[in-house]
């Protein structure tokens, strides 16, 4: 069995964790020590385990008390063996599941959880425990699981605590409050410890915007030191956003209850988020000496020994702009010369651009940070739920990956950026009471529509999830962000909300998304601000919308079978290199949907077509439609400057070669091409900047990047910058003939 | 950016000069076998593309041996080898470009041929029977790098497509190499000629930079031993030089421009910065006088009377 050689885990024995309950019946002798524990009566409690732990026969309680105490070896070798001894034992195994759940271990404790399913279908602890470790990553399964318990038990307290957890992290606050009162009920009914009752009441009156519950104080009243009621209500918060009201709880949280090792780890990345990033690391540091072996905590804390490797630039605010807060990059080391110009004028133009659209100005700095690692950025995202794996916004903190972390053209980073700083608008405007539907569909709407990137770009998931009426109900959107039903779910339902605030603007105008922001500021739901700014019902609503939708895209979705019959036939027409029929089933597949220019897209083939039969003019138009709908391949790009610049439209071929920095800015060829474009155009200030762009990048050829300054400098009247230019070119290359004529130019 | 700080380049030039009007490389090209009509085919385009740098770089046909296809075999490889063997002396430079797949299974290299492989011993013994002087061999083939070690020979440079027979996909390393004898941004010191050494810092990060762009792991990593690489011509990127009188002396005198230009280099430090790049551009100013002239000279000579 793998689990025999477990390398693992193990905490001090003095180390605690935060407070287990347990519902289950147990014996007296363990009984006795866990209502001390409950009670906050720690001293006790330990006594009463470590004595249970040296003089009790029973292998698993040997195991429970060393649990309890935090000593995970002595647990773990207390399970193995008796388990050794009971294989059969299906409690043994889900007890033992329990316990790789304490040390972040959630593959192993599933397959002990299926094994104790296996020796009992039944067995109701291992469903709970599957149920559990689904629910922390936020997936569907999980109600199936519970569903199942409360069926044989309607009872089952954990079910119902767990119900009630999933339906307030869905914001179906009415349903978790009838869990919440049944499960009252039953713990008030048996004698069992109501604090996770409590905290998730708490919890309750907190998302309906009461954080100072009542119930904080029946919890206190049971146990002085339930640091975990603070613990509880902060993961609302952070799972809606809401990270400077979860720092203030998890603060509350230590204060009282000083090792809840848990509650630093969560402070210390919520601190991070904010861009606290000594005080994150202190806590996050503090947290590790209790829990070393949590993945979040050694990652985040590595994430921040990277920073090292990071340059910070601080930009005060524009004077120039009403609105321009202060922009703060954070960029690797390698590439932040670069990207610094290109992150900087997007940045700010969106700030302006929002600002106007949406009435908001921006109170701090943003924070912007690209990261070239991919698993940086994803530690950056750890723990929250259906997030977006380019990019991700704190407040006022942009994180997302760089250019450079992804294959070249994989992703168009001036629209990710675009769409985080919409997100940046939609939650400060709101004190981050937007729901997560409204800001992503503002993201994605205004993506589509003010971002450097024109046109929809929607999958085809979503237009089979329009087919097959997947759509959710707009008061029920969030849903399909938080716990999804099907694996495109994610995706599906930021088009729909980008989508919805489509129909918004263009029926009720960009005062309609305007006044919902308002609406969402003061506390309403989703339906309540619907019905406010628009002076519509939700369920109305939901009926124009998908007269809209059909109205925009039920051709299309009628289509989809035939358009991709004509996309696979361009596909293989051109894999064979018949033109002339690739061209037509290209003419079909662009026909039937104009508007899809991503992977695969039908205008490629068909400019691939029109090249290959010599007839670059066309091939270019195509091109040129091709990206006036938001096509952005790179090579198709680089083509089509190409072949603009040699028809003498050189602004046309300017234009084409800044919108390929927005995919590729790391590309020395690019900037370089677009300076000498620049340069012809007269635009030598411009082109300087590119020139010295590409002299950032390391080009391998450094006399001719010499060479390329000393041109610029010489066009804008700088002939002493452009002799010295040419010196340090033919220091390289004293061979090199443009250089040689035109420092003779120069000097004669 | 850093500015590279020029040294051996401006020497290398005077010695190309020198070495280029007497002793052309002869050239060696040798394309396995494909096992499969896509390498087939491609490992037979890279074969002719490296010949016509071949040609155009010695002027010399006849200086140019190519084994591909059906052709390539062990036994013509050998008869290849024996041939420049008896030809070649010791001012005489060989460069050989093995293109196509090699294997290594831990503890032998081997050059896959139609009919049977070549090992790398043999290739060894194959290139040291030769007694040319100066030879360079680029070997492209996945898991090359196992080779890098025993073929290192005095006076002989040799490059890999990998670093190491652990290295065992097929490799990219030949269509860049291939890109950089023609490439006049391969030609970093801009005297019309590509190096051994400008060959493979062009390729090698041009392989780099695709892996990265694509976004997945090298599985090559060029390698490159011997230390005559900056000194050894592989192609020359226009047409070759005429030998005139005149040209003569011009080419002299740019070789005494280039030994001040040299000289001056050295006294760097001692100069401020004013001082060292007005007399560089005074030096650079004739060196550009004199190269004029012979372009000029040169265009004369190839214009019909």
């Amino acid at each position: 069995m793998r689990r025999l050689a477990l390398p693992l885990l193990l905490v001090a024995a003095e180390a605690v964790a935060g407070l287990s309950i347990e519902y289950g019946e147990r014996p007296e002798e363990l009984a006795r020590c866990d209502r001390a524990a409950y009670r906050g009566k720690r001293a006790e409690a330990n006594a009463c385990y470590l004595e249970l732990f040296q003089t009790s026969e029973e292998l698993w309680m040997r195991a429970e008390a060393a649990r309890a105490l935090g000593d995970y070896r002595a647990a773990n070798d207390a399970f193995k063996a008796a388990v050794e001894q009971r294989p059969d034992d299906a409690a043994l195994r889900a007890r033992w599941g329990r316990l790789y759940l304490d040390t972040h271990q959630a593959n192993e404790a599933v397959q002990l959880f299926l094994e104790s399913l296996e020796r009992d279908a039944k067995h109701v602890p291992a469903k709970l425990g599957l149920a559990t470790v689904a629910a922390g990553r936020f997936e569907d399964r999980a109600r199936g699981y519970v569903g199942e318990v409360l069926e044989a038990d309607p009872d089952n307290v954990e079910a119902l605590l767990l119900l009630a957890r999933m339906h307030l992290e869905e914001g179906a606050l009415d349903r978790a409050r009838e869990r919440l009162d049944k499960a009252l009920e039953v713990v008030e009914a048996k004698g069992l410890p109501p604090l996770e009752v409590y905290a998730l009441h708490a919890s309750l009156d907190l998302l309906n915007g009461q954080p100072e519950s009542p119930w904080i104080e029946r919890a206190l009243a049971y146990n002085p030191t339930y640091g975990e009621i603070y613990e509880t209500q902060a993961h609302f918060y952070v799972i809606t956003r809401r990270y400077r009201e979860a720092i203030e709880l998890l603060r509350k949280a230590v204060e009282l209850k000083p090792d809840l090792y848990s509650a630093h780890a969560e402070l210390g990345v919520n601190l991070l988020r904010e861009n606290k990033v000594d005080e994150a690391q202190r806590h996050l540091a503090f947290a590790y000496r209790g829990d070393p072996y949590s993945p979040q905590i050694v990652n985040t804390l590595r994430l921040i020994d990277s920073f090292d490797n990071f340059v910070v630039a601080t930009h005060e605010p524009d004077e120039g702009s009403p609105y321009d807060p202060g922009v703060i990059l954070r960029l690797h080391e390698r590439e932040a010369e670069v990207l610094e110009p290109y992150v900087l004028a997007l940045v700010r133009d969106s700030i302006a651009r929002f600002s106007e659209r949406y009435a908001f100005t921006l109170k701090e700095p943003v924070v912007v940070e690209l990261y070239p690692d991919h698993d940086d950025f994803a530690v950056r995202t750890s723990g929250l739920p259906g997030i977006g794996l380019l990019g991700v916004t704190f407040g006022h903190l942009v994180a997302m990956d760089s250019p450079s972390g992804r294959a070249e053209g994989e992703f168009h980073w001036g629209t990710t950026l675009w769409h985080e700083m919409a997100h940046v608008f939609t939650l400060e405007a709101t004190a981050h009471l937007v729901p997560r539907w409204f800001s992503e569909g503002v993201s994605v709407y205004e993506e589509w529509t003010t971002g450097p990137l024109p046109g929809r770009h929607l999958p085809i998931a979503f237009l089979e999830a329009m087919r097959d009426d997947r759509l959710l109900p707009i008061a029920e959107l969030d849903r399909g962000f938080i716990r999804p039903t099907y694996a495109a779910q994610v995706v599906v339902s930021y088009m729909q909300a980008g989508l919805v605030c489509e129909y918004i603007a263009s029926r009720w105008g960009q005062e309609g998304l305007r006044a919902m922001l308002e609406l969402f500021a003061e506390g309403a739901e989703t339906p309540a601000a619907i019905s406010g700014a628009l002076g519509i019902g939700a369920e109305a609503f939901d009926e124009a919308f998908a007269d809209y939708l059909r109205q925009e895209l039920g051709g299309v979705v009628a289509n989809l079978e035939a358009w991709r019959g004509a996309q696979r036939d361009a596909h293989v027409r051109a894999e064979a290199r018949e033109w002339a029929r690739a061209l037509e089933a290209a003419e079909r597949a662009i026909a039937l949907f104009p508007d899809y220019v991503d992977e695969g897209s039908a205008y490629l083939i068909k400019a691939k077509a029109y090249e290959e039969t010599g007839d670059t003019a066309r091939a270019a138009q195509t091109l040129a439609e091709y990206r006036s709908r938001g096509g952005y391949d790179p090579t198709a790009l680089k083509a089509l400057a190409k072949w603009l610049h040699e028809s003498g439209d050189t602004e046309a071929a300017i234009g084409v070669l800044e919108d390929l920095l927005l995919v590729a800015p790391l590309r020395l060829d690019v900037h370089a091409e677009l300076g000498d474009r620049l340069l012809e155009a007269g635009r030598a200030e411009q082109a300087l900047h590119e020139y010295r762009m590409f002299a950032a990048l390391d080009p391998h050829d450094k006399a001719n990047v010499h060479y390329r300054l000393a041109r610029a400098h010489r066009a804008l009247g700088d002939t002493e910058e452009a002799r010295k230019q040419l010196l340090y070119a033919l220091e390289i290359a004293p061979h090199y003939r443009d250089a040689q004529q035109m420092l003779l130019e120069i000097v004669r | 950016m850093r500015r590279a700080r020029p040294g051996w380049f401006w020497l290398a030039a005077t010695w190309l000069a020198a070495a280029s009007a007497s002793a052309d490389p002869y050239y060696l090209i040798v394309a396995g076998l494909g096992g499969e009509p896509r390498f087939e085919q491609r490992f037979s385009e890279q074969a002719e593309k490296l010949a016509e740098a071949a040609r155009r770089t010695t002027g010399k046909p006849d200086q140019v041996i190519v084994l591909q296809g059906a052709e390539a075999t062990g036994d013509n490889l050998r008869a290849a080898f024996a041939k420049l063997a008896g030809t070649l002396r010791s001012t005489d430079s060989l460069i050989v470009f093995l293109i196509g797949h090699g294997s290594f299974d831990g503890e032998e290299y081997k050059l896959n041929l139609p009919g049977p492989d070549i090992t790398g011993k043999a290739l060894g013994e194959l290139l040291a029977s030769v007694p040319a002087g100066a030879q360079l061999v680029m070997n492209a083939t996945s898991a090359s790098g196992a080779v890098l070690e025993s073929w290192k020979a005095n006076g002989r440079t040799v490059v890999t497509a990998t670093r190491s027979g652990a290295e065992r996909t097929a490799t990219r390393f030949a269509e860049h190499w291939i890109a950089a004898l023609s490439s006049g941004e391969a030609d970093t010191d801009k005297n019309g000629l590509i190096s051994a050494q400008e060959a493979f810092d062009y390729a090698s990060r041009s392989v780099a930079d695709s892996y990265e762009a694509e976004g997945i792991l090298a599985t090559e990593h060029p390698q490159i031993a011997g230390d005559n690489a900056a000194r050894l011509t592989v192609a020359r990127l226009g047409t070759r030089p005429a030998e005139t009188p005149e040209l003569t002396r011009l080419s002299a005198r740019m070789a005494e421009i280039e030994g001040e230009l040299e000289a001056l280099r050295l006294r760097r430090d001692e100069l401020d910065s004013e001082t060292y790049l007005n007399e560089l551009q005074a030096l650079l100013l004739q060196l550009a006088n004199v190269q004029r002239e012979i372009d000029e000279a040169q265009a004369a000579r190839a214009a019909p009377e």
